[in-house]
């Protein structure tokens, strides 16, 4: 995309793995929208939370060819650029994934102007404390609703609503999920800013340890 | 045809590595950044965080086999990329880094099978052997005997029925204190001791076949520790004693595998063939027998990308490329 328009967006929750798709998708996208990498001045990556294979792979997948083109590389938060799926709304916007091993990926958002700003820190939290604590921010901010989005949201949206109770609101599917194209958006801007990555060293934003790293701390302290 | 200079990037399990080849046999650079020390805490490789250093580390790996190489990006014809058999995590982040840096270059990527490139490994060092001949493939994963009449033409004789040579070494290691990883700390724990002071079978040694089983003798070096009271003054004995049972197995069975197929040359690969007395057991033995034994230097042994654009090549001649949808693969 450029400061105007979305020239061309895919997105795909279906089957083939990220490994086999992403590729051929990015190949998709510059063919029809008829760009060269040349053409491009950014290239923005969703740099975590989220499933730690997943994430390596488009990391790994943007460093190549950031480096092999030399084009700058911004990286954004997952929850981040979920929250802009819903730019516009005057709610409170939480983001969830679903961590696995009863954890939630989570933080809160304002929506300033265009930018979601972020309100309650990103991390990876046990949900029904983590909900408690979205509910003392939302009671505290004075604003009505929480916007509720991210594939968490429907695995804990029991919790969410005794919780909350009317206070929490869940997205449609359709906003629900993580869209190249706000990432594309939010990145545009923190080009701009000049707050580019340096690709060689990047590493994802995983939240959490290694199991191995969890047991071994446990271990120690046992 | 011009030279042809391809980068080769590995990342199958702990190292992260990354190499130019020019024409299959000319190494460039060859740089390997080890994560032992990262993984030596939990006595063996943790996937998940191999995976995370590989990630961190791949771009500046990369950049530095290429500055090595007094080469720029464009210099490069291919891009080759392991991705099978290794740690399925691991090996995504080699290929998906690759797919990135080739499309980007608009150069061909090329897949390369990892014990292919272990064996090719032999051919960097050594251009002129000749076919047919005889393969040990010996690592942490594998254990197996191949004919091979040409580079991508090989028969499996024989495999290892449960561990693979290295898993026992690393489990044996661990069982007598020794440390990780097992291939090393066996091996200078055996100097100070004597093999046949305590007694181990050679197991399988018996059958004609060129199947291996190592699960037993492991079971069994760890019920003679046991046995022995876990004492300190038997560590070196014993560590002698499984070292070379196991080598007697592995080196005698290539032998009649050689002499039965009528070969002149038999090579060994992957990490364990960097095992020192192994490396002189197959050339005494081979010598005696009049082959022709050869295996990579102890560099070329372990992981490393060159035996990766060396081998691919072999592919890059054929034209053999592989699209943007490759995969991985943890098995063979
Ligand atoms: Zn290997």
């Amino acid at each position: 995309m450029d400061e105007k328009r979305l020239i061309k967006e895919e997105f795909s929750n279906y089957k083939k793995t990220h490994s086999e798709s992403l590729m051929p998708m990015v190949d998709r996208v510059m063919r029809e929208s008829g760009c060269q990498l040349d053409d491009l001045d950014g290239i923005a990556i969703t740099i975590g939370p989220g499933s730690f294979t997943g994430l390596r792979i488009g990391l790994a997948t943007a460093k190549g060819l950031s480096l092999a083109a030399g084009i700058p590389l911004v990286a954004l938060s997952t929850l981040e650029v979920l929250a802009a799926n819903v730019i516009g709304c005057d709610a409170l916007i939480c983001p969830i994934l679903d961590a696995r091993r009863n954890e939630v990926y989570g933080g809160l958002y304002l929506m300033k102007g265009f930018t979601p700003e972020n309100t309650y820190p990103p991390g990876a939290y046990e949900p029904e404390a983590f909900f408690n604590a979205i509910n003392e921010q939302v009671l505290m901010s004075g604003t009505e609703r929480c916007m509720i989005l991210g594939d968490a949201a429907d695995v804990y949206w029991d919790s969410v609503k005794r919780i909350m109770g009317k206070r929490g609101i869940k997205a449609p599917t359709h906003l629900s999920l993580p869209r190249a194209s706000a990432l594309a958006s939010l990145g545009l801007k923190k080009l701009e800013r000049g707050e580019t990555e340096e690709p060689l060293n990047l590493s994802p934003t995983y939240l959490r340890l290694s199991e191995a790293e969890i047991k071994r701390q446990k271990g120690e302290k046992a | 045809m011009n030279s042809i200079k391809i980068l080769g990037i590995e990342t199958s399990c702990d190292e992260t590595a990354a190499a130019i080849v020019q024409d299959g046999s000319v190494i460039l650079s060859n740089i390997i950044s080890s994560q032992i020390a990262i993984h030596q805490p939990y006595g063996g490789v943790v996937p998940e965080i191999a995976s995370r250093h590989h990630v961190e580390n791949i771009g500046q790996v990369v950049n530095q086999a290429v500055t090595e190489a007094g080469l720029q990006y464009q210099d490069i014809q291919a891009v080759a990329v392991t991705n099978r058999p290794g740690l399925i995590g691991a090996l995504l982040v080699g290929l998906s880094f690759a797919k990135g840096f080739a499309y980007a270059l608009d150069k061909p990527l090329i897949a390369v099978n990892h014990l292919e490139g272990h064996i090719y490994a032999n051919f960097l060092e050594h251009p002129g052997i000749e076919f047919p001949l005889i393969c040990l493939v010996v690592s942490g994963g594998h254990t197996s005997l191949l004919y091979m009449s040409g580079h991508d033409e090989s028969r499996l004789l024989g495999e290892t029925r449960d561990d693979a040579a290295g898993e026992a070494f690393d489990k044996v290691a661990r069982v007598l204190n020794l440390g990780y990883p097992g291939g090393p700390v066996i091996q200078k724990a055996a100097e100070s001791g004597r093999a046949g002071n305590i007694k181990l079978p050679r197991v399988f040694l018996d059958r004609d076949d060129f199947e291996f089983s190592f699960s037993g003798l492991k079971t069994a070096t760890i019920n003679q520790w046991k046995k022995l009271g876990a004492a300190g003054e038997h560590r070196a004995d014993l560590a002698a004693e499984f070292q070379a049972a196991l080598v007697d197995v592995l080196v005698e069975k290539t032998m009649r595998a050689a002499e039965k197929y009528g070969v002149k040359s038999v090579l060994m690969a992957g990490g364990v063939a960097a095992n020192q007395y192994l490396r002189t057991r197959l050339e005494k033995e081979g010598q005696k027998r009049g082959f022709l034994i050869c295996y990579p230097s102890l560099k070329l042994c372990t992981d490393n990308a060159a035996m990766i654009a060396g081998k691919a090549y072999l592919s890059y001649i054929r034209g053999d490329f592989a699209g943007l949808s490759l995969n991985a693969y943890p098995g063979l």
